[in-house]
């Protein structure tokens, strides 16, 4: 169990490359609109977010710095709202259960392949844009372990092979 | 007033307290565990929970933000309250890791005393593991976020009183845990407040790591000695070694500390701190005894006056010594080497309390006490970075805004933490506050916002004033230094209107400017706007070090004697010749000025230098370079190797201040005890010094048994010390005017009326335009990272977080200069060349850099002069 709470653990890696200062511009007049009211947090990170894609670091200090708002409050609000992301994401996102259940029953293995198949690891995105891979700790569907969820869809019962046809499906 | 019952006991209470509060009122213990007195109640722990019936009905509630009520019946300890609190604590132990015994709170955690207190038996759910994040990297302070019982303490205090809001609350449901942005490690004050005031071991300070657990520590209670905020500490020793410093809730500062005052210590135990006495022999200084150290110094101050007569000797004193220490060197230099040539702080440091405060208002010192500063509506900066000067008193300004909704009226020369806050933001070249201050006052006259009739019971000279101010108007300040007048206009309105205000000034020897016109300006605008004699309105005056105020009292200066009497007053004199057993001098002596110049040609030749700095901290330092090296002999007592130290003939070992006894009084008026720990170094007290000194130079009637004694004699020659003595000195110790035994002191001065009659308004500055010139740049000395100078940079814990000065320029400038952060820059001005890094900052505007002046290596008093208000540079790339 110890290699699978490393894993759990494991902090995520910055996977895309860092927004370069000049595109960071774009915020400007996010900042002008939002300036000094820092109620309007969150129409700011929304406007920020649908401009990006996604929130990542440097973006988050900018607005700091513009808004005036403390770093750790942007970040505490981010990571709050599951609407809001700090890294790009792909088009699907497969959230892989490492509960005890499924990971006694293989859910590993499950992860190695899609480590080397699509080349992404946890909280990844892969370098096409397809899929952000997720683990998560029971998604309550022990009966059918090991289970993975893309986008909505819940697989049951997979094995390795099975889940590089279960992928092709999803483009 | 409520009145309730709490288990059976009657409580009176201030409408607006909550259950808890009337609970302690009584003493009666309810349980905690989110709650502390300076925070807003959170809620979060429902540890407090208790019985309250009224009207029939009883119901539970957390005692903690639930008002107390008339007629309330509270049980805080019910057997239903406390299988409650059970429950609790076992879904706290849930997820809490049981690593108690290498937990560094162990045996001093809120947790498991509570734990232990309801007899949580083992529990009869599957524990959970959880994984958050553990930062061993930032300085001084180590987060195991697994610890966490999430009660937001950290989070509060660090936005709440610190206004810094490094850490928040991230993520959510069962993943939430405290952390900074990205779980980075922290960039922030380094108070340590977060880590002292977790419950739990999940943020703590990182010395005890290996060392001890917080319940061994051996405690004696002290003084801070770096500002003059007078923070209680208490230093906590292991081995005879200090360990943990942290501060008793129950002191006047409530706990709080800053950086210096808790992680800042280490210096007392550097490995440069001077062991032996030296004395130059062939041209180097060389170790030696004691015994011929003295006599050296003895024989020396002997010849010198024998030769050339008292007045060729001089002495330097310093804010750092205690009262009791600054006393005596005051009786040694007047008595035994017989000259009034005594000042400190290069005679500059406490000019705005002297010649600025004590003619208009009665004291030299501030009229208020700082913890009032928390409930003033408005409050009114001039040239005070706090944040970096004097943090807890940032702290109050925080309280104030946070609390009060008070408006922060930033005028400065920098963009400073506090000008982010909610009220205005007035730049203006360094030196030219006082512009706009007399400005202020300008429009409140014409627009009729004072009470005149109000005022000319209080106050005298308001036709001078008025006529003084006939050259100002907010436009005409405005428009010279490029400020719209509606803001000056709206300072004047916020500031005015506030039912209660203060205005802070804060000097140092890094201000530029003339204190005494902008103290007068300061008053004379809380004055007319009747905020002076009551509550949380006043002026208060912040000086560098520790015992700035003490210095004063203690009259360090040419030409005072101990409580402000004039070395001119007759009977002032003879009351101090009898005391002293000794001759005064009647003329008034030289100040640090005309010392260094009278050095500088020879009629000074022997110098006694305390405990100061003149060569890294006096203006023009070429100046006192040259004066120094010209004298016959220089004696320095220190704790270290100072620049100045290195030119001496003599230099004498002194005592750190958390060796030492003795008392200081804060900027508050505040006299507080020191009391020793475990020796240290080799050094001896700067008092012992001087009384051996004195004895060998055949006074040997200058002799005390010990601080207390000192004390006495403080109390029956100093009218406003007059009830102090050791043994009222508590925690809390006493804030003067206190004058009998009774007395328990006055916090706030002025409210009965003025000791000389009338208040004197004081008559304005001309306005003499000053345009900035727009082609060259203007260096602003100022402070980087909580440095202070004399101890700080022998400071190994405070050096690791600031290791060297770095020059700070605002965005625009360094593109304009094509220079990035990091990058070499050169600073020519009148003192030379410096060569400095630069980094990108948001507190120096157009055309400025901000430069540390407390690093000895940037020789920044290359580039001042007495009297200097402003330094004009040129500021290439490198
Ligand atoms: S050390 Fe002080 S400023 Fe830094 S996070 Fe802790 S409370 Fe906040
Ligand atoms: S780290 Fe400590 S103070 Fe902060 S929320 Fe957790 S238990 Fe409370
Ligand atoms: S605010 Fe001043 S007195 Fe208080 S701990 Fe800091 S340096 Fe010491
Ligand atoms: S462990 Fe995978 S669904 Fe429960
Ligand atoms: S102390 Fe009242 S809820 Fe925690």
């Amino acid at each position: 169990m110890q290699e699978r709470d490393a894993i759990l653990k494991r902090k995520v890696q910055d996977s895309a490359e860092a927004i370069p200062p000049e595109k960071l511009l774009l915020l400007e007049p996010i900042i002008e609109k939002y300036q000094g009211s820092s109620s309007y947090l969150i129409p700011a990170l929304k406007e920020a977010q649908e401009m990006f894609g996604y929130l990542p670091m440097e973006v988050q200090r900018k607005l700091s710095m513009g808004l005036n708002i403390p770093a750790p409050h942007i970040y505490g609000v981010v990571t709050f709202y599951s609407y809001f992301t700090i890294t790009k994401r792909g088009r699907h996102t497969i959230r892989l259960c490492l509960g005890t259940a499924c990971y006694v029953k293989g859910s590993k293995q499950i992860l190695e392949i899609i480590n080397k198949e699509v080349g992404i690891n946890v909280g990844e995105t892969s370098k096409d844009g397809r899929f952000t891979l997720e683990a998560v700790r029971c998604l309550g569907a022990c009966g059918l372990a090991p289970v993975m969820m893309i986008g909505e869809d819940t697989h049951g019962n997979i094995t390795p092979s099975a889940t590089l046809n279960i992928l092709e499906g999803y483009q | 007033m409520v009145t309730l019952t709490i288990d059976g006991v009657k409580v009176t209470v201030k409408k607006g307290s909550s259950i808890l509060e009337a609970a302690q009122h009584v003493g009666i213990r309810i349980p905690t565990l989110c709650h502390d007195k300076r925070l807003i109640p959170f809620g979060a722990c429902r540890l407090c929970i208790v019985e309250v019936t009224s009207r029939g009905r009883t119901r539970t509630m957390p005692a903690c933000f639930n008002p107390a009520r008339d007629g309330m019946e509270v049980a805080t300890d019910t057997p239903r309250l406390r299988d409650s609190r059970r429950l609790q604590l076992m879904l706290l132990l849930r997820s809490h890791p049981l690593l108690c015994p290498s937990c560094d709170a162990g045996g001093d955690c809120q947790l498991q005393n509570l734990v232990f207190e309801y007899e949580v038996p083992e529990l009869s759910f599957g524990r959970q593991s959880r994984y958050f994040h553990v930062d061993n990297d930032s300085h001084f302070i180590r987060f195991n976020m697994n610890l966490c019982i999430r009660c937001g303490m950290c989070v509060r205090v660090c936005e709440e009183v610190q206004g810094q809001s490094e850490l928040s609350f991230v993520k959510r449901g069962i993943e939430s845990e405290v952390s900074t942005d990205f779980d980075r490690t922290l960039d922030c004050e380094f108070c340590g407040q977060c880590a002292s005031i977790c419950p739990v071991g999940a943020i703590s300070s990182k010395w005890l790591v290996g060392t001890g657990r917080r319940f061994e520590l051996n405690n004696t209670p002290t003084v801070c000695a770096f500002c003059s905020l007078g923070c209680s500490l208490t230093l906590g020793e292991i081995d005879r070694k200090t360990a943990y410093v942290s501060s008793s809730p129950d002191s006047a500062n409530e706990g709080n500390l800053c950086v210096k005052g808790r992680y800042g210590w280490p210096f007392a135990y550097s490995d440069e701190r001077l062991t032996k006495p030296l004395i130059r022999k062939n041209g180097a200084l060389v170790e030696t005894t004691w015994d011929e150290a003295i006599q050296t110094v003895a024989d020396n101050f002997g010849s010198i006056k024998a030769n050339s007569g008292p007045e060729s000797l001089a002495a330097i004193g310093s804010q750092r010594l205690t009262n009791e220490e600054a006393y005596v060197f005051n009786r040694f230099v007047r008595t035994v080497l017989g000259t009034n040539n005594i000042d400190h702080a290069a005679g500059l440091g406490y000019r705005a309390l002297k010649d600025g405060l004590a003619p208009m208002l009665g004291y030299a010192a501030s009229t208020n006490s700082i913890r009032e500063i928390r409930e003033a509506e408005a409050v009114l900066l001039l040239g005070a970075d706090l944040t970096e000067t004097h943090p807890v008193a940032k702290n109050e300004i925080i309280l104030a805004s946070v609390r009060r909704k008070a408006k922060v009226i930033v005028v400065d020369s920098i963009r400073t933490k506090l000008s982010d806050r909610d009220g205005l933001f007035v730049n203006v070249p360094q030196g030219a506050e006082v512009f706009i201050v007399n400005a202020m006052i300008k429009f409140i006259m014409d627009e009729g916002l004072l009470d005149r009739a109000a005022l000319d019971l209080r106050a005298e000279g308001l036709e001078a004033l008025e006529e003084s101010l006939k050259d100002y108007s907010v436009e005409t300040v405005g428009v010279n230094f490029g400020i719209d007048p509606e803001l000056i206009r709206n300072a004047a309105r916020m500031f005015t209107q506030a039912e209660s205000a203060v205005v802070i000034l804060a000097e140092g020897l890094n201000r530029l400017g003339d204190s005494v016109a902008l103290s007068k300006a300061a008053v004379n605008l809380a004055l007319i706007s009747g905020h002076i004699g009551k509550e949380s309105s006043g002026v208060f005056v912040l000086g560098e070090k520790a015992n700035a105020q003490g210095a004063v009292d203690m009259g360090l200066m040419p030409d005072t004697l101990p409580g402000f009497q004039s070395i001119s007053d007759e009977n002032a004199r003879s009351k101090f010749e009898t005391i002293w057993n000794s001759q005064i001098e009647p003329k008034q002596g030289m100040g640090a000025r005309d010392i260094m110049n009278a050095a500088a040609n020879g009629t000074v030749r022997g110098l006694y230098v305390v405990a100061e700095n003149p060569v890294d901290t006096y203006p023009n330092r070429q100046q006192i370079l040259n004066a120094l090296g010209k004298l016959e002999f220089l004696v320095v007592q220190d704790m270290f190797m100072s620049s100045t130290a290195k030119l001496a003939h003599v230099v004498l070992p002194a005592v750190a201040p958390y060796e030492k006894s003795g008392t200081f009084t804060s900027a508050e008026r505040r006299i507080q005890k020191l009391n020793p720990s475990s020796k240290i170094g080799c050094g001896k007290p700067d008092l012992e010094l001087f009384m051996t000194l004195a004895s060998k130079m055949g006074k040997a009637d200058l002799n005390y048994s010990g601080y207390a004694e000192v004390m006495d004699e403080i109390a029956s020659s100093v009218p406003m010390y007059s009830g102090v003595s050791y043994g009222r000195l508590g925690l809390q110790g006493l804030v003067w005017p206190c004058v009998d035994a009774e007395d328990s002191g006055r916090p706030t001065l002025y409210e009965g009326g003025f000791p000389i009659g009338k208040a004197k308004l004081a008559t304005a500055e001309p306005f003499a335009g000053v345009l900035p010139k727009a082609d060259s740049f203007r260096l602003i000395p100022c402070v980087q990272k909580f440095h202070s100078g004399s101890f700080s940079e022998w400071s190994p814990s405070l050096m690791e977080v600031c290791p060297s000065g770095f020059a700070e320029m605002n965005g625009h400038d360094m593109a304009g200069l094509g220079v990035v952060d990091g990058s070499d820059i050169k600073v020519t001005g009148s003192g030379g060349t410096i060569i400095l890094k630069v980094k990108q900052s948001r507190r120096p505007v157009k055309g400025t850099i901000l430069v540390p002046y407390h690093f000895s290596s940037n020789n920044l008093n290359s580039f001042t002069d007495w009297g200097s208000t402003e330094i004009p540079i040129k500021v290439e790339k490198a």
